[in-house]
């Protein structure tokens, strides 16, 4: 392996990777705006040149190989290559190609939607020059929308061509290109083909500069005030991993967390946009109880107490309905209930889509569909016919939200129960069905594991605070389980209920919410427990 | 070269051998891009949208790939041009033999400016940068061939003789 030193670190790198990963991988920074490990490397930037001893000029680091030298060319009689990135001549050659980013640049930091996350910010700040020399008029022109969520702002690109590079290599649509060339180039999109992919949204988060925009967010909010949480996708089941940024009780801006065991660099628009359809719900924020037609409202140790005695009072004759929109530990807990059936409403797919990157959306649209079928006991394939068989009338059901349309058969079932508990977020067309709604909580509000298709525990991390008197769903169920009497659980956090889960299913065994961290773990390999 | 009116929404090449021609030149379709523009441009007079579909697919190419390509050089025209393109150089000995006037001729005999095409589609008025025969200035270029020495009046005689 090779043997390179950059400054005054040593490092053994493998042959064939640039100086530039060599360095990022080692934690030593390099400037640079093109160049996306997704993406191709172009070199067109130039911020990320080096100095390289035995090479006449400065070179870019992304497009610069580490190789092995022969014997008689090493340098010190041991380096392959030995690399400079703080000399004053590498330092003067940021300054300048700087000097020539910001050449039309408007300086528009205060109105700019990138400024606190802007890389020509960052490195103008740390690298650049505090004045331009550049006494003409600017190129001023005016800002295009590319596709309907996204806009550029012309003034501000750099030209670095990762959105062009996106759309061909990614997300293999080809609607972005590079019109005219020299002082007249900028970034456009065909006239027939706007920039209206499902991966769309992505080419904001990779831009390196505030030139593209998705008008979600534009001039909503600043970065600065916005709190930012690792979180979990959780409108398929990929799982990607995403951060979520949210002020007080409202999400922002979903964006893509990298991590390559799930979903890579990106994010599709589903997931990115997805947060909005929990704002205008009706929320349901108290636990309700149906009497005649009218829903009212009650105390949660009245509707605990309801409950509990029509569970009880069944016997066995009760169906928990478990959701694969909810977490591990919630349909865990459901499994506490030890008498009774278990099942879960048809999957809701739609279409999938894999891109040639190999990014792909699934058609399973629940987030958690694995996990659930890993930690319920034994799902019935056909519940309707059970039903019928065992003459239940009862039935407690987790709600998957408001993605959920009722089928015929569904809503036939329903109206032959005695007695419907729903554990909901808002008045879905299941929770209408229901004797008594006990309020839970949103996505976005939740805590606990998902596990994607793919076997890997994921920690889904709450962003907003809960809303009036609901609960977490896992501590309705324990409730309901404690009011019953045979059991005493004495759960205080998802986290205890993780290391239990652990106990009853080997698969998860060992996983803790420590373990899981910002990546997850994977649980195939390891004996699924039935 | 076509007339004005011809926004097709489809384009093929009259003579698809010339094309396979082209391919067998290049080891991957891509590179065969700029020929099959120039060839494209000399069927139909300028670039349509149609052109850029059908070399994307010649090519396999993204259509945005080729529109890349089309953009960049100022010599594939995006829009109709008119019957004969006036190519007025402007470089050194052109501009000290009398360029400038000769472009304010054109301008005020027809009324086009630089980038412009008459109404009848005739004209097409272009500024270009040296066309490589300084010691015959001025220089234009009508389509294909030279004209040189050029004075306004001998520019009027040429003008007119052309149909």
């Amino acid at each position: 392996m090779p043997l390179l030193k950059i400054d005054n670190a040593e490092l053994e790198v493998e042959s064939g990777i640039t100086v530039l990963q060599a360095a990022t991988a080692n934690r030593i920074e390099i400037p640079h705006y093109c160049y996306h490990p997704a993406l191709e490397t172009v070199g067109s930037c130039r911020m990320c040149i080096v100095q390289i001893e035995g090479m006449p000029k400065l070179q870019v680091s992304c497009n610069t190989f580490v190789g092995e030298a022969p014997p008689d060319k090493k340098i010190d009689e041991k380096y392959d290559m030995v690399v400079h990135t703080q000399t004053e001549l590498v330092k003067q050659g940021r300054k300048n190609v700087l000097e020539f980013l910001l050449l039309n640049h408007p300086l528009d930091c205060p109105v700019c939607d990138q400024a606190g996350e802007c890389f020509l910010q960052d490195y103008a700040f740390k690298f650049g020059n505090a004045h331009s020399r550049f006494e003409e008029e600017k190129r001023v022109r005016p800002s295009e929308y590319l596709g309907s969520q996204i806009v550029i702002n012309q003034n501000r690109c750099i030209m670095c061509t990762r959105c062009v590079r996106f759309t061909r290599q990614i997300s293999g649509t080809g609607e972005l290109f590079v019109q005219k060339r020299g002082y007249d180039f900028k970034i456009s999109a065909l006239e027939d083909q706007p920039l209206d992919n499902l991966l769309a949204g992505n080419v904001t988060d990779i831009c390196p500069v505030g030139a593209l925009l998705s008008t979600d967010y534009i001039h909503k909010n600043r970065i600065w005030n916005l709190h930012e949480q690792p979180s979990v996708c959780q409108d398929c089941s990929v799982g990607c991993n995403i951060n979520v940024f949210y002020q007080k009780d409202r999400i922002f801006r979903v964006s893509p967390r990298e991590n390559h065991d799930a979903n890579g660099y990106f994010i599709c628009d589903i997931g990115r946009y997805g947060f909005h359809r929990f704002e205008e719900i009706e929320r349901m924020t108290s636990p309700m109880r149906r009497d005649e037609e009218e829903l009212t409202e009650i105390q949660w140790d009245e509707a605990i107490k309801v409950v509990a005695k029509n569970l009880s009072d069944a016997k066995e004759k009760i169906v928990f309905v478990a959701s694969p929109f909810h977490t591990n530990e919630t349909n865990f807990m459901l499994g506490r209930f030890q008498k009774g059936f278990f099942g879960a409403l048809p999957l809701i797919e739609e279409e999938g889509i894999t891109y040639p990157s190999g990014f792909s959306i699934n058609s399973d649209r629940s987030p958690n569909h694995r996990g659930m079928n890993d930690v319920c006991p034994s799902i019935l394939e056909d519940m309707a016919s059970e039903i019928d068989q065992q003459n239940i009338k009862v039935m407690y059901i987790l709600d998957d939200g408001v993605d959920r349309e009722l089928d015929q058969e569904w809503k036939e079932i329903l109206m032959k129960m005695d007695f419907v508990v729903v554990q909901s977020y808002a008045l879905t067309e299941v929770a209408e069905s229901a004797h008594i709604i006990l309020p839970g909580l949103a996505p976005f509000e939740r805590e606990g594991t998902v596990t994607n298709d793919q076997g890997r525990v994921q920690w889904l991390r709450p962003s907003l605070p809960l809303k009036g008197k609901a609960r977490p769903d896992w501590r309705i169920i324990m409730e309901v389980v404690n009011t019953m009497g045979k059991q005493e659980l004495s759960y205080s956090d998802v986290g205890e209920i993780l290391a239990e889960m652990g106990k009853c299913f080997p698969a998860y065994e060992g996983v803790s919410l420590f373990r899981l961290g910002d990546y997850g773990l994977s649980i195939n390999g390891k004996v699924k427990s039935s | 070269m076509s007339d004005n009116n011809s926004h097709k929404d489809s384009f093929e090449y009259v003579n698809p051998d010339l094309v396979d021609n082209i391919l067998s030149q290049y080891p991957d379709k891509r590179s065969a891009t700029l020929p099959l523009l120039h060839l494209a441009q000399t069927q139909e007079g300028y670039i349509s949208n149609a052109v850029v579909d059908t070399v994307a697919q010649i090519t396999e190419t993204h259509p945005a790939e080729v529109m890349d390509c089309a953009s960049f050089y100022t010599m594939f025209y995006l829009r109709v041009q008119g019957r004969y393109i006036l190519q007025v150089c402007q470089t050194l000995s052109c501009s000290l033999n009398g360029a400038d006037a000769l472009v304010d001729h054109i301008t005020d005999r027809y009324g086009i400016g630089p980038g412009e095409t008459t109404p009848d589609g005739k004209f097409t008025l272009m500024k270009v940068e040296c066309l490589g025969s300084c010691g015959t200035a001025p220089v234009v270029q009508i389509n294909n061939d030279y004209h040189e020495g050029l004075s306004k009046e001998i520019l009027d005689e040429l003008l007119e003789s052309l149909q």
